[in-house]
């Protein structure tokens, strides 16, 4: 019986005027998506695998003296782009797509001061004047036009009979409630989606077909999962639609509830959300970090002060002892800044969930590999990669004999040139099992949503008056 | 009879669901967004009067003039109407050096702000966006069954056979709608300027009032076009369902749509880089061609040391530095030099002086004079490659109503491009000035360039940078193309529609 009316629902969906103009408007989305990927990835790509090239060879130029290699550090490390832009672009404009090593020389004496990893603020580009757009990827169609056109579906589907008085015919026959209202959702459901999946279809057609372009077999595991999560949030605008189509007398009253509800909660809560909630803490501002990285390093310098003059091998070993310091210390205090940040953005987020739109932007971004939760991957990498490469130097250091194994001072360090190869290399990796974990909570929410507005859809049916 | 018609339609748009749906929506997206615009600019604007205050300290401290020079800095103070339509406010730099080495322009801007850069992930919503998407929803909601909905139930028969013109049943339909429509806009722009007088940090001028007007003559104009295409499509279909369906799609293609799609489409083109380089080449040309002058001019002269210090030493310290600059992403290419002695100079380095002070004006006049000539080359560059594409991508949205009214909107707010670019001008303004005034002073080539060993510079004869945004005449004047476009709209949906109705049978 339920997939009688399905039936019934699907012939009439698919003979309607909103079906065909689904169909367009999906269908231009997509094509637009798949071209303007195909005309940027491939340059995005090269941009990047040259920079990591230019960024090596920096580094393995430094490779004839360990002291430079310990002092200069490794130089820029680059994000690595995402294979699967087109699905979620994730504001990666706004993230920076490297960090960088940063190092200076004191002014006094011949002590440098060590590396320490910089992430750079992710300013704009500060030259575009172009108009802000939002990027046509999928999270766009999905997070838009599919909720919207899910209402488009519903709305009527309750009130629409009864106001045509069909649905006393129906309810007339032995059918049970929950048996029509389930048919109506799949009709509904399938309908939505054979539109949606046909754009789908076409976008990767388009996408692989393109040699510029590789997706490999992960990546199409991740397009399964991100169309599953479409799948979820159809349900959930088409349980809403359903929900207000069962309580409202009318279609056009449910339609006009259905459209502000969206609006809100799609449109404008997640970023007047998140303002509010970027509110509620200040992490540490530039100009702090500035003061008290200065303060750390006067301290350490009045010690230095009075600990030198002694011996020349005092002098190197005090010398040595205050450049680690001070790079631990810094290290720690740009950490700390930079968690403070993390921990801003991340609360933002979490208040953000209530709109269901959110959390289908961050659930698509995090399958995508983009977005923030990507960036906060890279910079574990890429921190990783930093104490790694630490402890290349002090291992390569202890190697050597004839050291003194003060690192930091240029004499009391191995001399040998190092072998350019030895260097380990960054390696920036996407790891879908990550993702799944990080992703779960949102995923579970989804769910919840979905669950919780089909029941109230069925409470709402099962007690409507015809 | 005109009068019953309105009061009919009134009654009758006034009493409904929709009605009371659409003031609530309204006002309470308004009112959060703005409590949050508020909080934002407060932030912006104690950022920029501490950065203020720290360029001018650092200018201040100095005793020569050299060292200050390079610290001369402008901030540019956020703008209060950017809470109705921000427009590239906070996009663009906030801060510029205005050295007299290089012309400052939009493209040399820095920024400067105490907040956490990863917050522009999160996109930020301004009042007239609110307005760009639900008023123009609502105004489709109030006109789709306007038509359709008096032909389906046969009023329109009732209503003809009285013997009232067509012409007056239409006008009546959308007069009442407008007004039912104009209560959300006036009582949520209303609260919102009411939070922002509440707010101490923000000063709105007379003259900002007026543009707020423009703002609402713009939105009025706005709603207006919205409520014709849904009285189009309400007229052609002549069913309600069919007329809600199509303003719908309608509206997410108008809105949503069509302003992200066809500016992904439109990429910034290859040749400009190209342009680029070649522009680079040529300013770097003629800033090599200075250098060989000033070497020459080295080599001639009778006294020898290396410049820039020719050995003029100090006990108590002393700074030094030159060389080039380049950026060659904005075409950015300079020469750089600073020199400064923190006390007396030694006894031996004096006969040297006079020497300096003799090179260093020469420098300055031939480093002022390179950097007006490239400055030629460099604004015709920059125009062509960013801001052209940019003026394209912008006709390109005004192929929908919402990006006349955008661009409306950010003309009153002076937040588009031609207001952002007013305040680049006072900066190149506000640098004459002070070439100007250390020219007058005759400062690159006095003592007091470098040595304070005899006299410290007086900074409070100083010029001071100050910017008024542009009158509200010149806003009028450029929101009115937007305006009158919109206008136009109007009176063509209004005609068509009108036609379409006088001829239809009932």
């Amino acid at each position: 019986m339920i997939w009688h009316i399905a039936k019934r629902e699907l012939y009439d969906n698919l003979n309607s005027l909103r079906f065909a103009l689904t169909m367009v408007l999906l269908l231009g989305l997509m094509l637009t998506n798949a071209v303007v990927h195909l005309q940027e990835h491939p340059a995005r790509i090269q941009k990047y695998l040259s920079s990591v090239v230019d960024a090596r060879n920096v580094l393995e130029s430094r490779a004839d003296s360990l002291y430079d290699l310990a002092r200069k550090g490794p130089g820029k490390l680059y994000k690595k782009p995402s294979p699967l832009h087109f699905c979620a672009e994730g504001g990666d404009t706004f993230l920076s797509s490297a960090v960088e090593a940063h190092y200076y020389f004191w002014d006094t004496d011949d002590l440098g001061s060590f590396w320490r990893m910089q992430y750079p603020a992710a300013t704009p580009n500060l030259t575009n004047i172009r108009p802000d757009v939002t990027k046509v990827d999928w999270a766009f169609v999905i997070g838009y036009a599919l909720s919207l056109i899910a209402l488009l579906f519903t709305f009527d589907s309750v009130s629409g009979e009864r106001e045509r008085g069909t649905l006393r015919l129906i309810l007339a026959n032995s059918v049970p409630r929950h048996t029509v209202l389930i048919g109506k959702f799949l009709g509904a459901l399938i309908s939505v989606n054979i539109s949606f999946a046909l754009a789908v279809l076409i976008n990767l057609l388009v996408i692989s077909t393109s040699s510029a372009v590789h997706l490999g077999a992960d990546a199409w595991g991740r397009i399964g999962i991100v169309f599953f999560i479409a799948l979820l949030y159809t349900c959930l605008f088409l349980a809403l639609g359903l929900l207000v189509s069962a309580r409202v007398q009318r279609s056009a009253v449910s339609l006009v509830i259905l459209l502000l509800t969206w609006v809100t909660f799609v449109v404008f809560m997640p970023s007047i959300l998140a303002s509010i909630a970027s509110g509620f803490s200040s992490p540490m501002s530039a100009d702090e970090l500035q003061v008290r990285r200065y303060q750390i390093n006067d301290k350490l310098w009045e010690e230095y002060h009075q600990k030198t003059g002694v011996s020349k091998l005092q002098d190197m070993q005090v010398g040595s002892r205050l450049v680690t310091q001070d790079k631990v210390e810094q290290d720690r205090l740009i950490e700390k800044r930079l968690m403070q940040q993390v921990e801003q953005v991340q609360r933002a987020r979490s208040i953000t969930q209530i709109s269901p739109a959110a959390i289908v932007q961050h659930l698509l971004e995090s399958f995508a590999g983009t977005g923030f939760e990507r960036h906060l991957q890279f910079l574990e990498n890429a921190q990783h990669y930093g104490r790694q490469y630490s402890e290349f130097i002090v291992e390569t250091d202890r190697t050597d004999l004839q050291s003194l194994h003060l690192i930091g001072v240029r004499e009391g360090m191995s001399q040998k040139p190092v072998s350019p190869e030895a260097i380990p290399r960054f390696e920036d990796t996407l790891s879908l099992s990550k993702d799944f974990n990080t992703a779960a909570t949102e995923l579970l929410l989804l769910i919840l949503f979905v669950v919780v507005l089909l029941s109230s859809a069925y409470l709402a049916f099962v007690r409507v008056e015809v | 009879m005109l009068m019953t018609l309105i009061r009919r339609e009134l009654l009758d748009n006034l009493m409904t669901f929709r009605f009371a749906a659409a003031v609530f929506i309204t006002l309470l997206l308004v009112v959060a967004a703005t409590a949050v615009l508020i909080k934002d600019y407060e932030r912006r604007l104690v950022d920029y009067n501490t950065s203020v205050e720290t360029h001018q300290q650092n200018v201040r401290k100095r005793q020569t003039y050299s060292p200050a020079i390079v610290r001369v800095y402008v901030d540019r103070p956020p703008n209060p109407l950017s809470l109705f339509n921000v427009g590239l406010d906070n996009r663009l730099g906030n801060e510029i050096n205005v050295s007299p080495w290089h012309v400052p322009s939009l493209w040399d801007a820095q920024m400067n702000s105490s907040d956490n850069s990863f917050l522009n992930i999160f996109s930020s919503i301004d009042i007239v966006f609110i307005f760009e998407v639900v008023l123009s929803l609502l105004a489709l909601i109030f006109a789709y069954d306007a038509l359709a909905g008096e032909y389906e139930g046969g009023t329109l028969r009732l209503v003809l056979t009285h013997p009232v013109q067509r012409g007056y049943i239409l006008l009546a339909k959308y007069i009442s709608a407008m007004l039912c429509l104009l209560m959300p806009l006036l009582m949520s722009l209303l609260l919102a300027l009411i939070l922002l007088t509440t707010s101490t940090s923000i000063y709105l001028t007379t003259d900002d009032f007026l543009r707020v007007g423009g703002i609402i003559l713009a939105s009025v104009a706005y709603l207006s076009v919205f409520y014709f295409i849904g009285l189009l499509i309400s007229a052609v279909t002549r069913r309600t369902s069919t007329a809600l369906m199509l303003s719908i799609f309608v509206w997410g293609f108008l809105v949503l749509v069509y302003p992200n799609v066809v500016l992904a489409t439109t990429a910034p083109q290859d040749t400009s880089a190209e342009r680029g380089a070649s522009a680079f080449g040529q300013i770097k040309q003629i800033w090599e061609e200075f250098d060989r002058e000033r070497k020459h001019f080295l080599a001639t002269d009778p006294v020898p040391g290396e410049d820039p210090m020719f050995d003029i030493d100090s006990p108590d310290g002393w700074g030094a530095g030159d060389g080039f600059s380049e950026n060659r992403l904005t075409l950015s290419y300079y020469y750089w030099s600073v020199l400064y002695y923190n006390g007396k100079l030694t006894e031996e380095s004096l006969p040297r002086v006079p020497h300096a002070q003799n090179y260093y004006g020469f420098l300055w006049r031939q480093i002022i004079d390179t950097a007006d000539q490239t400055w030629l080359i460099r604004r015709q560059t920059l125009e062509d490659i960013f801001v052209k594409p940019a003026l394209i991508d912008r006709i390109l949205l005004k192929l929908s109503p919402v990006g006349m009214y955008d661009a409306a909107t950010q003309a009153w707010t002076g937040t588009d491009l031609k207001g952002l670019q007013d305040f680049f001008d006072a900066v190149r303004q506000y640098q004459r000035t002070v070439i100007a005034y250390l020219y007058d002073r005759e400062a690159f080539k006095s003592r007091l360039w470098f040595a304070s060993d005899e006299t410290v510079v007086d900074w409070d004869t100083l010029p001071q940078f100050s910017f008024e945004r542009s009158s509200i005449g010149t806003n009028t004047k450029r929101a009115l193309p937007d305006l009158l476009l919109l206008l136009t709209i109007n009176v063509v949906l209004f005609t068509i529609i009108f036609l379409i109705f006088i001829k239809s049978e009932v």
